[in-house]
């Protein structure tokens, strides 16, 4: 049972009323156990290298298409929100125009593709937050609406989960970018804004690219190396000095020998060149 | 190379001098044979033989071996060449004794904690494993194991800075870098003893100070501070000491081969612009060699990974360019006196050649994938280590025994011991090669089914071993009574 | 087997230095002088031989690392996790303790010949290593199993049968014992 339904608060009258009650109640009967099931962020651990579902939605021109045709000639870069939320999918939408406009490669490398998983919100809704996002001329951005059932694959390939909160009317979600390639989900970026960092990570990976190790999060205050995704490269921590002081210890320590030494003095005077 | 009839006089040292270095000789070759002996017992452990014993000896006897072997070959190496520096410079004696008071203190340390506290953590002490005992070993052989490397430490680093000053106060560090030959001037001469000794000594002052860092690193997580070390950076700071301190350990045993195998050929071996140009470079590249140890690790960057191969291929130019084809061409055709000392010298230039040959393998990264961690390891660095710079030090030790001494060498007796050392040494490498080859991973106590004839393999190595024994027994008999006889002399 | 190959080409090698040696040391029984022109000749001739047969080398073995991509995009993915003195292998995450112990008990990871899996490798207490071996019990991978850090190892497994694991980097007491096995089908 997908717990999208919009709770109508009406009254019962008949058993097809009592019939809406258990559906009613059943809905957030099911997004309990989504919530049990997704109450954490979803893990990317889980779902790298997983099929993403090729799933069909509507564009703002209304025009269906598959996300197929969209990752057949460029990778993908997908995030689902929905048009009504006060919270974090407006500040998430800006900052991934902001990652995207710093590291480039928008179009050439990859497209971004905006769903909703409100099935309120309509192809003008959509529109409307395009252009409040600032990407309304730009044809690399797409943005759509699909069926609840087309949102629920989603959700169920990533781990993303959306309940309704009946007080603040509003839905609770988590903020996610899945990037996919060739249909798989290569990276999953969970959390409340995109950092360029993180953003290039992700693209990276969609090109292809391979880095054959990373860090894990930790309590090392001295690294040889800090990881910086930003330049795909480690730069130099202060570990990094340590590793430098060694032989910058021995060269001084040499020196300061050499140059203290005293000549002994009923030797054959010293010899230099 | 200048090629003539002119050997170099034949110095004998003063008296003190000879006799502290007696004194590292007979600690040295009283450990060696102990040491020996628990590699055999290593190896008749993988053998299937004492198979109830508890697998935490095995790593124990490692730890021990592995130290105990690295440590004595590195004090006979730093005795040997301060007995021969005695001919040009004068080395403290003194410190000296510093340094063999803190050798022994620091052996002690070593036997307790792996003798008695079962300390299983092998000779590069690998982060974190000396704080994961899973109950082995007791809190107190980490700190004695931590405290034996401390004590080692300070001794060996006042030891080799010692060096450094004798011989600053002869030759300035232009001169002793041999640097003036590279402008083409052999004025003033700097025997390549002193070249070699000087690269080593900052090489070894490098790598002291990279075990200082690591020691702290340790002690501070040790004491329960809360603080963690990067296990990459804890790595790269214990294999840079490590390699640098096996790798001066050979190229002070070669500086040795360069001051006694001269007089043995009747030719000159003197610096050149060549030889200048080659040990120089030594200096610049064994900072990086290093690296290869690490291929295995993803997470060193990439630039440093194929860093570790170009250096390792390019060091290995100057060894075999000029001190093996130095040595080869000294001895081609010369009137070679042929006995213990001179064959064990050439024999061990010639080990140093053909493990040079098994590391420069291994330190191609594409080979590395399959060979890291295999038996390949311990037979390409037993083999310039015990065939190299081993029978180099023995050699050194019958020298002492020679000069002044009374006793002629039997021939018979050299040739049956070298031959014993040489068949059974080889022998014993061959099995590790074969091993390595056959992806039998090292450092097993025992040998599970996938892997199972590595057992088959450590059973031939006991032959060989046995036969090596042997011969290092009837070397240590003949060049004991020898040195003996040559100490009293001189006392 | 490559490493078969590799060990003849050592033995070959040492077996003609030690053939030289053996020859410089004969040559001593009858006495000649030594010119220092052809050797020098000589030594030049060995040094520009050796550096271009290096160069050779290092031109042909340091693009294949394990490093860079061959596979671009890995069927699977096999989580592995090493803890004295067990690994534990799965297709899900592994990050605590308990997952890793769950994991050491679980049915092995079975993969369709063919497969490119990209093995994530790290550990939960010491230095361990991630040794893969064939089927025919010979050493195909490996990758260093490090606390704080993922190591990701790429290997395409053609060969069916029953690949073990075994630890290359010395752990404790247990080193020798500490194994795990995937299935290729």
């Amino acid at each position: 049972m997908i717990s999208t339904m919009t709770p109508s608060g009406a009254g019962f009258r008949n058993l097809l009323q009592i019939g809406i009650l258990l559906l009613v109640l059943a809905s957030p009967l099911s997004a309990q156990q989504n919530i049990t099931a997704a109450s954490v962020l979803p893990d990317e651990g889980r779902y790298a290298n997983r099929p993403f579902p090729n799933i069909v939605a509507q564009s703002l021109q209304r025009q269906r298409f598959q996300l197929s045709e969209i990752w057949r000639e460029k990778p993908v870069l997908l995030t689902l929100v929905f048009t009504r939320c006060a919270g974090i999918c407006s500040p998430f939408l800006m900052s991934l125009k902001s990652a995207v406009d710093a590291l480039g490669g928008l179009g050439s490398e990859y497209r971004v593709v905006v769903l909703s998983f409100d099935p309120r919100d309509t192809p003008s809704d959509m529109a409307a937050l395009a252009k409040h996002i600032g990407v309304s001329s730009n044809g690399d951005w797409i943005f759509g609406t699909s069926t609840a059932a087309e949102i629920e694959r989603i959700a169920q390939s990533t781990g993303f989960w959306f309940r309704w909160d009946a007080e603040r009317i509003q839905f609770d979600h988590p903020a996610m970018l899945v990037g996919v390639r060739a249909g798989r989900i290569a990276r999953l970026l969970v959390g409340g804004e995109v950092l360029p960092v993180r953003l290039k990570e992700v693209v990276d990976e969609l090109r292809g690219e391979f880095v054959p190790a990373y860090p894990l999060p930790g309590r090392a205050l001295f690294r040889c190396f800090q990881y910086d995704p930003a330049v795909r490269r480690f730069k130099p921590d202060w570990g990094f000095l340590l590793l430098l002081l060694p032989g910058c210890t021995a060269l001084f320590g040499t020196f300061w020998v050499f140059h203290s030494a005293r000549k002994t003095p009923d030797d054959s005077p010293s010899l230099s060149p | 190379m200048e090629i003539s009839n002119n050997p170099r006089p034949n110095d004998v040292q003063p008296t003190a001098l000879r006799r502290m270095t007696f004194i590292w000789m007979f600690t040295m070759l009283t450990l060696f044979p102990v040491l020996l002996v628990l590699g055999f017992f290593m190896r008749a452990l993988q053998a299937n033989f004492m198979s109830k014993l508890q697998p935490e000896w095995f790593y124990a006897v490692l730890t021990l071996h592995g130290l105990g072997m690295v440590g004595i070959w590195y004090v006979g190496s730093m005795a040997g060449v301060s007995y021969l520096l005695g001919r040009y410079v004068r080395p403290s004696l003194a410190i000296s004794k510093v340094a063999f008071g803190a050798t022994l203190l620091g052996v002690v340390l070593l036997l307790a904690c792996t003798l008695i506290g079962r300390m299983g953590v092998g000779w590069y002490f690998l982060y974190p494993l000396p704080l994961h005992s899973k109950g082995v070993w007791p809190p107190w052989a980490t700190g004695a194991f931590l405290g034996s490397l401390a004590v080692f430490g300070v001794g060996w680093t006042l030891w080799s800075l010692d060096l450094l000053r004798a011989i600053a106060q002869r030759y300035s560090f232009s001169a002793a870098m041999a640097w003036h030959y590279l402008k083409g001037r052999s004025e003033p001469e700097v025997p390549p003893l002193v070249l070699i000794v000087t690269v080593s000594m900052v090489s070894a002052l490098a790598g002291f100070v990279a075990a200082v860092v690591v020691l702290v690193l340790y002690v501070a997580e040790w004491l329960g501070t809360g603080f963690t070390n990067d296990a990459l950076l804890m790595k790269n700071l214990t294999f840079f000491f490590g390699h640098v301190l096996v790798n001066i350990t050979m190229y002070l045993g070669v500086a040795m081969v360069y001051e006694l195998l001269p007089a043995y050929a009747q030719r000159p071996w003197k610096t050149n612009k060549v030889m200048a140009l080659a040990w120089n470079t030594v200096l610049f590249l064994v900072m990086f060699a290093y690296l290869h140890h690490l291929y295995m690790d993803f997470a060193q960057p990439h630039w440093l990974q194929y860093l570790g191969q170009i250096a390792s291929y390019m060091i290995s130019v100057p060894a075999a360019v000029v001190s093996i084809f130095g040595a080869l061409v000294l001895v081609y055709g010369s009137r070679m006196r042929w006995n213990m000392v001179s064959l064990l010298l050439c024999f061990g230039v010639m080990g140093w050649a053909i493990g040079g040959v098994a590391a420069v393998i291994d330190s191609t990264v594409a080979v590395n994938v399959r060979f890291h961690n295999t038996l390949w390891v311990p037979a390409h660095f037993h083999t310039y280590y015990l065939m190299g710079v081993v029978l180099m030090i023995l050699g050194f030790a019958s020298y002492l025994g020679e000069e002044r001494g009374q006793l002629a060498e039997r021939m018979g007796l050299t040739k049956l011991t070298v031959s014993l050392i040489v068949v059974g040494g080889y022998g014993f490498l061959l099995m590790f090669y074969y091993g390595g080859a056959h992806s039998v991973p090292r450092r097993y106590a025992s040998y599970p089914q996938e892997v199972a004839q590595g057992a088959a393999y450590a059973r031939l190595a006991l032959v060989f071993i046995s036969a090596l024994l042997l011969g290092v027994l009837l070397y240590l008999w003949d060049t004991g009574r020898r040195c003996w006889r040559s100490f009293s002399v001189s006392s | 087997m490559p490493q078969e190959q590799v060990f003849y080409f050592f033995i070959v090698l040492a077996v003609v230095i030690a053939t030289v040696f053996v020859a410089v040391g004969w040559s001593t029984r009858q006495a000649r002088e030594v010119h220092s022109g052809p050797a020098y000749k000589l030594r030049k001739f060995f040094f520009v031989g050796l550096s271009v047969i290096f160069l050779g080398l290092l031109a042909v073995t340091l693009p294949r690392t394990p490093y860079s991509a061959e596979i671009s995009s890995p069927d699977r993915i096999v989580h592995v996790v090493g803890k004295q003195f067990a690994f534990a292998l799965s297709e899900s995450p592994i990050s605590t303790e308990k997952e890793w112990e769950e994991g050491t008990y679980a049915a092995p990871v079975e993969v369709p010949a063919g497969t490119s899996v990209e093995f994530r490798v790290t550990s939960l207490d010491v230095n361990h290593s991630f040794g893969l071996y064939s089927p025919g019990h010979h050493l195909i991978a490996q990758t260093q199993a490090m606390p704080g850090y993922v190591n990701r190892l790429r290997v395409r497994l053609e060969e069916p049968g029953r690949y073990t694991v075994l630890c290359l980097e010395m752990c404790g007491m247990d080193h020798h014992k500490m194994r795990a096995v995937m299935d290729v089908k």
